[in-house]
């Protein structure tokens, strides 16, 4: 049976677990979309409101926010210190060794700008190329769900990324951890964690850095156990106010460059902030036969955030062979080792 | 407690990007057979919480209650009576 494109997003039959309806022409996904009403979405940034309002920290920090130096956390940071200034904030900048200088830059700046506190989170550069590759060559070591969200590269980086704000959180016993994910990334806009939850993610994680080689005794990618002991009866919740603003990439960019953040230096067309994206692409391309981007691609453009054209155009568009070549050559492992070669997307 | 069941399984299978004829037991791991992560299990709580009218406690947020179709059925039957 040839391809079928469902009419609505970007998502194809040629997609594993991806069933397009031929009466309707839609994929599953778009058949069962409810969007968030906009009086729902009223009700979550009022119920943000009143969280940031009521919040009485008992540590230094209210938020402990996740700042890659790109455009959507970079703004997401802007208009939240701008709503909320009496907000204190610590931004943690998580450097796989991938970062660009001007992503460390404009999270420098951002910092500056908001008025916010700045902490790079650095785990040494060898443990976490061997991991990064690790997570490569791996062959469905991590669950559909994760795997239509990201490559296997970037889930292992995103969720080491979760484990140690989590942590911080703990640590600065700061009841918020702030996400700027897009609606297209983000399944809720509010998640309270609980203790077990906690619990339970971490070994999840474990679990899979297990499946890919990766014994993480030390605990650099795992929240550590004895901090997890350690937090009580302190609520913490993750919010993700940036899936419930109006987004528009242009807007977002000329907001940014007013304030000074400096457009990135690296071609790529999904990351604005990390050189390691274009080859976490190329290799889940290679591994699974369909983009990475392509399910939070299909989301925006399902909620009216892309055009179906924009979306098209974003996820066929040629991966950048010298980023390519560069995060290989860092990891060493050339491109040519995968079973087939991609040259266009 | 078989409408429960098949109604977790539509869930999943609507949701979770599973092949059409995978087949899972009652007991088997969510997490451990690749259907679901920590991202999802959050998103299945919130579905359940709603579609079912209930509130589902922070303590019963464990590997117990919600790894398995079976332990998801006993919950939602335990916490909608």
């Amino acid at each position: 049976m040839s391809k079928l494109v469902c009419k609505k997003c970007v998502l194809d039959s040629d997609i594993p677990g991806i069933e397009i309806n031929t009466e309707t022409g839609l994929c599953h996904f778009c058949e069962t979309y409810t969007p968030l009403l906009s009086q729902e979405k009223s009700e979550y940034l009022s119920k943000i409101d009143e969280l940031f309002k009521n919040c009485s920290g008992k540590g230094n920090y209210s938020i402990i926010y996740a700042l890659s130096g790109g455009k959507d956390s970079s703004y997401t940071l802007y208009k939240l210190k701008k709503e909320y200034p009496f907000l204190n904030v610590l931004a943690v900048q998580f450097d796989n060794g991938f970062i660009s200088e001007n992503a460390i830059q404009n999270a420098k700046k951002m910092c500056k700008v908001t008025g916010c506190d700045y902490f790079q989170l650095t785990i040494e550069k060898d443990i976490l190329y061997d991991t990064f590759r690790k997570a490569a060559e791996s062959h469905d070591a991590f669950p559909n769900f994760a795997k239509y969200r990201a490559s296997d590269i970037c889930n292992i980086c995103i969720t080491i990324i979760k484990q140690k704000l989590i942590e911080q959180a703990i640590i600065q016993k700061a009841p918020f951890i702030v996400f700027a994910f897009t609606a297209g990334q983000s399944p809720n806009p509010i998640i309270n964690l609980s203790l077990n939850f906690i619990k339970w993610s971490r070994n999840l994680f474990e679990k899979q850095l297990q499946k890919i080689g990766v014994d993480d005794k030390d605990e650099l990618f795992l929240i550590k156990s004895e901090i997890i002991e350690n937090m009580g009866e302190n609520a913490l919740s993750i919010l993700h106010p940036l899936c419930l603003w109006e987004y528009s990439e242009d807007k977002v960019l000329r907001t940014l460059l007013e304030i000074g953040w400096e457009l990135p230096d690296i071609k790529d067309s999904n990351s604005t902030n990390c050189t390691l994206n274009s080859f976490a692409c190329y290799n889940h391309l290679e591994k699974y036969g369909f983009h990475p981007y392509a399910f939070d691609t299909a989301g925006l453009v399902r909620s009216g955030e892309m055009s179906r054209e924009e979306g098209f155009e974003k996820i066929n568009k040629e991966l950048s062979k010298q980023l390519i070549e560069e995060a290989s050559n860092k990891l060493k492992l050339k491109p040519n080792n995968f079973k087939k070669s991609v040259t266009t997307i | 407690m078989e409408q429960i069941k098949n109604c977790i399984i539509d869930y999943l299978k609507a949701n979770s990007f599973m092949d059409k004829d995978t087949k899972f037991g009652d007991n088997d791991s969510l997490t451990q057979s690749g259907i679901i992560d920590s991202i999802g299990l959050l998103e299945l709580v919130d579905y359940i919480s709603e579609k079912y009218s209930i509130e589902i406690p922070e303590d019963m947020l464990t590997p117990e209650n919600f790894d398995s179709l079976q332990g998801i059925t006993n919950m939602i039957f335990k916490l909608a009576k």
